[in-house]
């Protein structure tokens, strides 16, 4: 199966948040209450959260010399291998082969690790419930499956999120930067960001600019726990053949004379 | 005469801990029907906060004494430790399932914990974290069921336990691999090792200890080190996140290496508390001896922590005046430093006072240091902070208070130390059980 991914292409995005309204629609997750906070103001809400999976954000930059409202869009990435699903214990967390990165609550501790280690920092967590879940956009697996698109996708006024094949994306994008030098910055977002992922996004600022989290490993999370992992065993069969071997080299003499020490205690 | 309860004694500083654990304890309930968010300050930035670096990194690691005793008595031939065994042991179990309920607590849906068991996931640090926790409290509990054996005089079930308790060791640690691994494999190399060993000691080749299976001991000492470095594994995920002053490729084996140390000064400092309460003489030529592990285990713990500095190249970053560098300096002045620089001075090694205040020093530079990685050390993005909320503390401090009270009624109504054992192999029952099956 071929992989899907979404293409977002920010110079083309308004700011409509029609995506983040349809998203909301789709799963019917509580609205906020916000107040207006420092910085960003026209952004709303402020972050992702258990309600919102899906946010528009609103960044003041300044390009050619005058200041200018650049969007970005933040979601689940839908990493190729995703940190999430590499760190959930009970594996509630999985990759599916056509994409998305999909969540089985019913399996779910509530741990948090996934939380921790996504480096998109895009899992939330239901903190105000007695019976908590994760939450997080599923890239609207179940539409695809139905054969739809993304319902942010299949909202988007200006065509600024493509839904597609994850290469035939990428090659869309080289396409749009090499058509526009001068109107897009040299960098797929997500093509090698945490070993890829499924979620790209093209711009005309750089992406720190737009507050895209940039300290973010070319590798898949895994590879930096997958030594430890692998040593396991190898620690068990090394420490276990070494305590047994000190353990009789050690008591050589007691077996020799075991009728009298046994039973002797302290 | 003075008043007591189940023949703990009631004063200032008992009724203290009750009263602070039934306050942390009604407000570890409240939390059931509130919901995680309405007693602590965790947020969507800062997942994990006070509870997952004091409860279950910390608590874990000062836990260790348990493992360590068991591994140098009983591997390395320090027979003089034995009278130390029993209380260790005793801590340690009491220690993992106090942070097995603190778990409960930080988990968001506890009631499912048992998932571990039946969704495996053998590649997530969290699963091996969990199935340790599972495994080591096993162990431990089997490993103290003597005490309650003697103190009852069950010396038919005692015999079956001495019997017994081999096999249930090594079908752990092997269902263990298998978890872990899912490679047969690896399963048949470590049965191999494991039941070989086990046959040489019923065949009289290898020596059988006639006060605990030496198996027993093993699986206790193999799961708390894998116990011990996997917590620090689960750090491995965050490259992004973690400050790179701790993030480090060695996590694990700084973090067992540490664990070790601390779980010595807790050995020690268990041992005196003990002794002052229970009004005995402190062991003080013991203490001296184990005074000396502890020694070598903080200098290879700074000399490990400081290769490990200079080779990743963050030496520099020290010598910045921020918030991660002088947290670093603390943990280390305070937990490796100044007790080593105490315990080689001459005239203060001597000493059981300052030997004491070394220890001290130690675990509180442990718990400096765990709370750097889980939450100092840990930077988030899109502008989340987070501090400890009053009630976060009150719950932890609610669950240790138990736990010390606990320790105190078990010590005060079962033979944990030494003079007070009695001996199991000339009960004629148990010295018939054991022939038979030997
Ligand atoms: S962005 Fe985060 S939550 Fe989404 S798949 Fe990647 S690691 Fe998982
Ligand atoms: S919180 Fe749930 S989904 Fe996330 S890692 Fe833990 S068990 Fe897995
Ligand atoms: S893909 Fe679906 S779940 Fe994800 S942001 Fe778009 S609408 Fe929301």
């Amino acid at each position: 199966m071929k992989t899907k991914a979404l293409l977002i292409d920010l110079p083309r995005c308004t700011g409509c948040r029609g995506c983040q309204v349809a998203c909301k629609q789709e799963y019917k997750r509580q609205a906020e209450k916000t107040t207006f906070f420092g910085g960003p103001g026209y952004q709303n809400p402020a972050d992702l959260s258990a309600e919102t999976w899906c946010l528009v954000t609103y960044n003041e930059v300044l390009v050619n010399g005058r200041h200018d409202w650049v969007f970005g869009k933040r979601q689940c990435m839908h990493c190729e291998v995703p940190g999430c699903a590499s760190a959930c214990p009970v594996k509630a967390l999985e990759k599916l082969d056509s994409g998305p990165v999909i969540y089985h609550r019913e399996k779910c501790i509530g741990c948090r690790y996934c939380m921790l280690a996504c480096p998109f920092v895009v899992p939330r967590f239901e903190y105000e419930t007695w019976n908590p879940y994760i939450t997080k956009c599923t890239m609207c697996a179940h539409r695809q499956v139905a054969g739809g698109i993304p319902a942010c996708a299949k909202a988007c006024p200006t065509g600024a999120i493509t839904f597609g094949d994850r290469e035939v994306l990428i090659r869309e994008a080289e396409h749009r930067i090499a058509g526009n030098p001068g109107g897009y910055v040299h960098h797929i977002y997500g093509m090698e960001e945490a070993g890829g992922t499924c979620v790209l996004h093209i711009s005309s600022v750089p992406f720190e600019e737009l507050g895209y989290v940039m300290r973010v490993p070319r590798s898949p999370m895994v590879a930096h726990t997958e030594p430890a992992m692998k040593a396991v065993p190898m620690v068990m069969l090394g420490l276990a053949t070494v305590l047994g071997a000190s353990y009789a080299l050690r008591t050589r003499k007691q077996r020799d004379n075991q009728p009298a020490e046994s039973g002797h205690i302290s | 005469m003075r008043r007591s309860v189940l023949n703990v004694r009631l004063s200032i500083g008992t009724l203290a801990l009750a009263a602070i654990a039934v306050v942390g304890i009604g407000l570890a309930l409240y939390r059931f029907f509130s919901g995680i968010g309405a007693v602590s300050n965790l947020n969507q930035g800062y997942p994990w906060g006070f509870w997952i670096g004091a409860d279950v990194l910390a608590g874990i690691a000062l836990a260790a004494g348990g493992f360590v005793v068991a591994g140098l008595m009983h591997m390395f031939g320090g027979e003089r430790y034995h009278p130390l065994v029993r209380p260790t042991i005793l801590t340690a179990f009491l220690g993992y399932l106090l942070f097995v309920v603190a778990l409960m607590v930080d988990l968001g849906r506890p009631w499912t914990i048992w998932h571990m068991i039946i969704y495996w996931h053998h590649e997530s640090p969290m699963f091996e974290v969990g199935w340790c926790v599972m495994m080591y409290t096993t162990i431990l509990f089997m490993e103290f069921l003597p005490v309650v054996f003697e103190r009852f005089r069950l010396d038919r079930p005692y015999a079956i336990w001495m019997n017994a308790a081999p096999w249930v060791a090594i079908a752990l640690l092997v269902l263990f691999t298998f978890a872990m691994t899912q490679s047969v494999v690896w399963v048949l190399a470590i049965a191999a090792v494991l039941i070989a060993f086990e046959w040489l000691i019923r065949l009289g080749i290898i020596h059988r200890d006639p006060r605990m299976p030496t198996m027993l001991l093993m699986a206790g000492i193999i799961f708390s080190t894998l116990h011990q470095s996997s917590l620090g594994s689960l750090f491995l995920m965050v490259p992004h996140k973690l400050n790179h002053i701790w993030y480090s490729p060695i996590l694990p084996i700084s973090f067992f290496v540490s664990a070790v140390a601390a779980g010595v000064a807790m050995v020690i400092v268990e041992s005196t508390a003990s002794a002052w309460y229970f009004g005995r003489k402190v062991e003080e030529e013991l203490l001296k001896d184990v005074g000396h592990v502890l020694t070598w285990a903080i200098f290879f713990t700074l000399a490990l922590r400081t290769t490990d500095l200079v080779l990743r190249g963050v030496g520099t970053e020290l010598l910045v005046f921020n918030t991660p560098s002088i947290a670093f300096w603390i943990e280390a002045l305070v937990g490796l430093i100044i007790p080593l620089a105490l315990l080689l001075t001459p005239q203060f090694a001597t000493s059981g006072r300052w030997l004491l205040i070394a220890s001290l020093m130690v675990i509180t530079g442990l718990v400096i240091n765990r709370m750097n990685v889980a939450v100092v050390g840990i930077t988030s993005t899109y502008g989340a902070t987070y501090y400890p909320h009053w009630i976060e503390v009150a719950i932890t401090s609610g669950i240790v208070a138990a736990g010390v009270l606990v320790y105190l009624v078990i010590c005060s109504n079962f033979p944990v130390f030494a003079h007070e054992h009695r001996r199991p192999a000339e009960t004629p029952e148990l010295a018939a059980g054991l022939a038979a099956h030997a």
